[in-house]
């Protein structure tokens, strides 16, 4: 896709230049020097090289704040997944945090002759099954880059198989014995921010043909970012033929329908609404009916949330700098504010930054408010049985 | 001048700027208009304006000459609060129905001198004021008006009979009242209870209370506390300072005899009327009964004393000590005053006619309340009896016992069901440990070392009714038997002393109370006139006002030389039917009283505290918003109007009507209508208090408007010096109006200027995305706003605003544009340019048969040859509701289209 078709396809050419996205971005406020209205500047001025081969085009956080205010309904975030594509045709793919071992994952799954053993921690010690699986269910769950991540980020003390791991014991409290794909591939989420449709195209093909064969009729997710991407972006590319849901919006329903109930669990808790379930998809309330409805939990919000909540910080393992902290720092800051003991969200790449930011604290050695942080998921099974 | 069809009338739907001069153009060519308006007055969006952009002319000045020439223009008929109906027909012969809503006022009548909205209860929104300030449910749009009349503002049926209202002797206005208290307006409150009585605190805590035998509310659950409430806003403030009407003064000068709630009253009334009043009060403190009858327990002297205070402020003299009869005659009186009146209350005791009633210890009731009230000292004993049943025989007994007798108690000959005392006062006597005999009788006191040691008397048993419709007590033989006593307190009755009227032979009945016409309050001998207890011997003291208010009402007419029969119409208090009652609880929920508090007995009883303490603010709310007069929006009928409105102009059955009119073409010019901007959540507005729009900001400026043109902002009142004006709010965004409203750049400007003329020094800051100065003078004016105002302008549409806690200002995030800068600018009120939408709806559209485009405004197929026509001929559409436009070009516009009108009717295309 070259940049005129983009600007026509993202509303782009509407822009009238006021400013407002920039006004609000997250990274703009700390790095002076980006600019989404700069950036749209120049691609309405024809400066293409000026865009891409700017370092500064994989530092948008693709959150969508921009967006939401934009007067000329320009999409932003689709803008620069676009753009990118054309750096990436060009040799450009920004800064690859953790050594680039995220993004090789992903291109290392697109290869047909790759056989994974994502599935052993389902088992034991001694070996037994610690969850219910069936070969033959209709729905199932999707496990995402949680195996993957476990080595990765063992030293911030962050295990997203616990996420998994919780969702599994939730659904099997609930009587569903889901199907997991055993070579289940990369979502692609990354590879399309990032611009390496190519990736993205061959992981979506891998994953569309494996979920036909096994008949699926729905997807839970717990990672709001495989649930945007199946949601949104597959539709594009691939033929799904089944329905997908984000589990915090699975347990809304259950809640309400079947009068779900949950055992006390005396908590003050604030929630960060991450950018794929929320922005990106409008979903804000079912994990926030899903707190309010676990009896002792008292949610407390920060000053901005829903539409107007703030990042975590770094998208796509990409361009993780001292901004990114200072993103981080700012949102800690308001949690802590609350008085809330526990931060929760339901991504778990907003607890890897988070969790992250805690350890590492960047550059600068600041104090970095310490709060626990803790996924949705995790604080329901905890609710639901011992 | 007649079309084609014989037709040679226009209507013009829309009484702004625009509907306006396309009416007097018409007019001036001859033609009849019919001008249609649906608010209560012509003038549209530009009366809501301070001042017009580039020239920065006031706007009413501009438009008042207009909107007079229009309304007296022969060949205009102005229909305002009317609404289009239907039209059908076409060009040259239109049928249009129009429904003039009813106003409840009659315009014919009505001199728009605003009393009536001065005494409403009901305070309501103030559209007109953008919401910034009230009104009341009689009101009068703003005060340059075209027509310069009022309407009330009813939308349903009051759900109450208000017999409260029809109960109370004084007729006080209890559901207004009680709205204001619902509502917090206390002072409001005080002075409408002030209006039929001058007593509202005294009287909030001894009346006896009938309104609340017959409140309405009463019958589907609890009855409401009025006695209760009404003291409540005498509470919140001080009532010392309330304002002194202007009075204008006559030459008449009245003479009160007796300074109690009656003379008092009366004195109140003719002081308010201008006449010259002085008060003879025999007793060294005024208050009459009020003052020297009731314990302090229950009415606090201060409290008297404060409304005293204010009846003295309107003017009138009060000269106590002196006693007429006495110190000086009423003869001389007679000569002095031009008239009287008499209200010197029944303060003489009744004789029990029992033997030994001679012996040291044996008290009479109203002179030993009369003693402790006014300081002096009384012995009683540790043993203290009080004969009688009424209020002062309780009120002698709970004072008896706040001086220190230990046993207290009350002899009655009759039983509990007829004794006439209050029953919460008796409940509260016997809380406080007070005995009472009933059916005894006192037959001897007896005495030693010529002291009281006993007394002796007799059980009783009922007999057939006596006179009063009792049953007759009837001693019960050889049942006579003695009680050891210290103090007996007689307190039978209360007697008239009124032989000194008979100076004036002034005709007394044969129990010695004066005579009079109950009516008028006069006596025989004209000019004198009285009321209160010394007429109807011992009553209450709301009886007392009310004959005062009667007998006042009647001296100023006597005055002024008018007769002083007038016409009262009194109404029986009216109870709801069985299915009034069903419908009622369905309506409203049930809600129990509230209860006012006490002081604990053990400690109440140990001196002369006000035994019960009143209500809480919130109590005091909560209780008032039971009354079902006020469960409703708008007019509660409660009447304060009727009462004030000298032309007699109040019409509350008034109904709405359809008027039909034949016309040859039809103007639309229905003007713009605000766009709601909670949507952008970005700029916090209505959750942001010093955040606000402009046209707000213009009722702020404006003269006329609630702050009297003082910039004062919403969270602390503070006038700012730093502002900022946001531009686009809601227009150019394809979210909301894709359109540009057109006149925003230039009014932030004018309001800008605006602020530096208020305050010389404010700075004004434009956030802007491209200044669209496109009319003659505008570009100078900008520079203009520059150069001499202090106004900055920046680039940037700001994307968010926060809200600095320590002093509520909003805190703009923004992009500098022409810098690439994001930056914080911090100012003491935020004024957003609102968008601006057609305001006309898909209803109206139809019944005009017209076309609308994709933004609401009327759709004009030719905007190049034709551009006033609507897509129906012999309709034409100019203003706002044509396109985006300011005031200049919606003139024009309506001139065109008065032209394109006038052409259609004379056979022209």
């Amino acid at each position: 896709m070259n940049l005129e078709d983009i600007i026509q396809e993202t509303n782009t050419h509407y822009c009238l230049e006021c400013g407002k996205c920039t006004s609000v971005c997250p990274v703009a406020k700390y790095d002076p020097s980006f600019s989404p209205r700069r950036m749209i500047e120049n691609a309405l001025l024809g400066f293409e090289d000026e865009l891409t081969f700017n370092q500064k085009l994989f530092s948008c956080l693709t959150c969508y704040t921009c967006s939401l205010r934009c007067p000329s309904d320009v999409d932003f975030p689709v803008f620069i997944q676009k753009a990118r594509g054309i750096a990436q045709n060009n040799g450009q793919h920004g800064i690859c945090a953790h050594a680039g071992q995220l993004q090789s994952l992903a291109r290392l799954m697109a290869s047909p002759e790759i056989k994974q053993s994502r599935l052993e921690w389902l088992k034991g010690i001694d070996g037994s099954a610690l969850y219910r699986i069936s070969d033959t269910s209709d729905v199932l769950f999707w496990v995402g880059c949680a195996p993957y991540f476990e080595p990765i980020f063992e030293d911030i003390e962050f295990s997203a198989l616990d996420i998994t791991k919780a969702s599994l014991k939730i659904l099997n409290l609930l009587g569903i014995e889901p199907k997991l794909l055993p070579n289940e591939k990369c979502c692609g989420h990354d590879a399309l921010w990032t611009g390496d449709i190519v990736t993205f195209k061959k992981l979506a093909e891998y994953n569309a043909a494996q979920i036909k064969e096994a008949g699926i009729k729905k997807i839970v997710f717990s990672c709001p970012e495989g649930y945007r991407t199946f949601k949104l972006d597959y539709p594009n590319y691939v033929d799904l033929g089944c329905e997908v849901q984000h589990i915090s919006e699975f347990l809304a329903e259950k809640i309400e329908k079947d009068g779900l109930k949950f055992k006390e669990i005396e908590k003050k808790v604030t929630y960060q609404d991450p950018c794929r379930l929320g922005r990106h998809l409008g979903v804000y309330d079912a994990p926030r009916k899903v707190l309010e409805s676990i009896p002792g939990i008292e949610l407390v919000e920060m000053p901005y949330i829903k539409e107007e909540s703030i990042c975590c910080g770094t998208s796509a393992w990409t361009n993780c700098d001292s901004c990114s902290n200072m993103i981080r720092m700012q949102r800690l800051s308001e949690a802590k504010a609350t008085g809330a003991e526990t931060l929760i969200t339901s991504c778990p790449k907003c607890q890897t930054h988070f969790r992250c930011a805690m350890v590492d604290k960047g550059d600068l050695k600041r104090s970095m408010p310490e709060i626990e942080v803790m996924d949705l998921v995790s604080l329901v099974a905890n609710a639901m049985g011992d | 001048m007649n079309g084609e069809n014989g037709h040679n009338s226009i209507l013009v739907v829309g009484g702004g700027i625009a509907g306006i001069q396309a009416s007097l153009d018409l007019a001036n060519m001859g033609f009849k208009v019919y001008l249609v308006e649906k608010t209560p007055s012509i003038g549209g969006r530009m009366s809501q304006l301070d001042k017009t952009f580039p020239t920065n002319d006031c706007a009413m000045c501009i438009l008042a000459p207009k909107m007079i020439e229009a309304s007296q223009h022969s060949n205009i008929e102005l229909l305002t609060y009317s609404e289009l109906k239907e039209v059908s027909g076409e060009v040259g012969n239109f049928q249009v129905k129009v429904e003039k809503k009813a106003t409840y006022v009659d315009w014919d009548k009505c001199t728009g001198c605003g009393l009536c909205t001065e005494g409403c209860p009901v305070v309501i929104p103030d559209e007109f004021n953008r919401g910034l300030g009230k009104r009341k449910a009689i009101f009068m749009l703003y005060p340059q008006a075209v027509p310069k009349k009022c309407v009330i503002d009813k939308r349903e049926d009051r759900p109450c009979k208000a017999a409260c209202m029809d109960a109370c002797p004084a007729h006080t206005n209890v559901p207004g009242y009680i709205k204001l208290i619902a509502e917090g307006q206390f002072k409001e409150a005080y002075k409408l209870i002030r209006e039929t009585n001058p007593f509202p605190a005294s009287v909030g805590r001894v009346c006896y209370a009938p309104c609340e035998q017959a409140c309405n509310r009463g019958q589907i659950d609890e009855s409401m506390a009025i006695r209760d409430l009404k003291r409540v806003p005498a509470e919140q403030w001080n009532i010392v300072e309330l304002e002194v009407p202007t009075i204008v003064k006559t030459d008449k000068k009245v003479v009160i005899v007796g300074a109690g709630p009656a003379g008092l009253t009366a004195a109140n009334d003719l002081a308010l009327k201008g006449h010259n009043v002085t008060v003879f009060e025999a007793l060294p403190e005024p208050g009459g009964m009020l003052r020297v009858g009731i314990p302090e327990y229950r009415l606090p002297k201060q409290i008297l004393r404060k409304e005293i205070n204010y009846i003295q402020k309107l003017g009138v003299e009060i000269k106590t000590g002196i006693q007429v009869g006495k110190d000086i005659t009423l003869q001389e009186l007679r000569k002095d005053y031009d008239a009287i009146f008499i209200g010197i209350g029944a303060h003489g005791g009744m004789k029990l006619g029992v033997e030994g009633e001679e012996t040291p210890g044996v008290i009479e009731g109203v002179r030993f309340l009369r003693d402790v009230n006014l300081g002096t000292k009384v012995e009683i004993g540790k043993k203290v009896a009080v004969i009688g049943g009424g209020n002062t025989a309780i009120d002698c007994a709970r004072t008896a016992r706040r001086l220190g007798a230990e046993d207290a108690t009350i002899i009655y000959r009759r039983s509990r069901t007829e004794m006439p005392a209050a029953e919460e006062e008796i409940a509260a006597a016997e809380e406080e440990g007070i005995k009472i005999e009933f059916l005894t009788n006192p037959t001897r006191f007896l005495s030693q070392n010529e002291k009281l040691a006993k007394i002796e008397c007799i059980k009783m048993q009922l007999g057939e009714p006596d006179a009063s419709g009792r049953p007759r007590p009837v001693p019960i033989k050889d049942s006579e038997f003695t009680i050891p006593m210290d103090t007996v307190i007689a307190a039978l009755g209360q007697a008239t002393e009124t032989e000194f009227v008979k100076e004036l032979e002034v005709s007394l009945s044969k129990k010695g109370t004066v005579e009079i016409d109950t009516k008028t309050g006069a006596t025989n001998i004209e000019g004198v006139f009285s009321g209160g207890d010394v007429v109807t011997g011992p009553a209450f003291v709301i009886n007392a006002v009310a004959a005062g208010k009667t007998a006042a009402r009647s001296i100023d007419r006597y005055l002024k030389g008018e007769s002083i029969e007038v016409a009262v119409e009194e109404k029986e208090p009216e109870k709801f039917s069985e299915k009034e009652m069903d419908d009622r609880k369905k309506r409203f929920p049930a809600a129990k009283r509230i209860k006012m508090r006490e002081e604990p007995v053990a400690q109440r009883v140990k001196d002369f505290r006000e035994a019960a303490p009143g209500y809480s603010l919130e109590e005091a709310v909560e209780e008032a918003s039971r009354c079902l007069a006020g469960q409703i929006e708008g007019c509660i009928e409660c009447h304060e109007c009727e009462r004030r409105c000298d032309a007699n102009a109040i019409v509350y059955t008034m109904k709405g009507k359809d008027i039909k009119i034949n016309v040859g073409a039809i103007i639309v010019a229905t003007g713009l209508d605000f766009y709601d901007i909670s949507g952008l959540e970005e700029y916090g507005y209505g959750k942001i208090k010093n955040v606000i729009t402009a046209i707000e900001y213009e009722r702020l400026t404006a003269a006329s408007g609630p702050t009297v043109g003082s910039l004062d902002r919403p969270s602390d009142g503070k006038i700012p010096h730093n502002i900022a004006f946001i531009q686009c709010v809601g227009s150019r965004d394809f979210r909301y109006q894709p359109y540009c409203s057109s006149v925003c750049c230039m009014h932030a400007t004018k309001e800008a200027m605006m602020a530096y003329e208020h305050e010389p020094g404010t700075k004004s800051t434009v956030f802007y995305m491209d200044m669209r100065a496109v009319g003659k003078r505008f570009q100078e004016y900008i520079a203009r706003a520059k150069k001499d105002y202090n106004v900055a302008y920046i680039r940037g549409r700001p994307g968010r605003i926060e809200v600095n806690p320590e002093n509520d200002n909003p805190i703009i995030w923004y992009e500098d544009t022409t810098t690439s800068e994001i930056k914080k600018f911090e100012a003491e009120i935020v004024v957003l340019a609102q968008a601006m939408i057609p305001q006309i709806n898909k209803e109206l559209a139809k019944i005009l048969g017209i076309e609308l485009d994709e933004n609401g405004f009327v759709k004009i197929p030719d905007n190049l040859s034709q551009p006033l026509d609507t897509t129906k001929p012999g309709i034409f559409a100019c203003g706002y509701v044509h396109s985006p436009r300011d005031i200049p070009d919606s003139v024009t516009q309506a001139s065109g289209a008065a032209g394109r009108a006038a052409e259609a009717l004379t056979g022209g295309s």
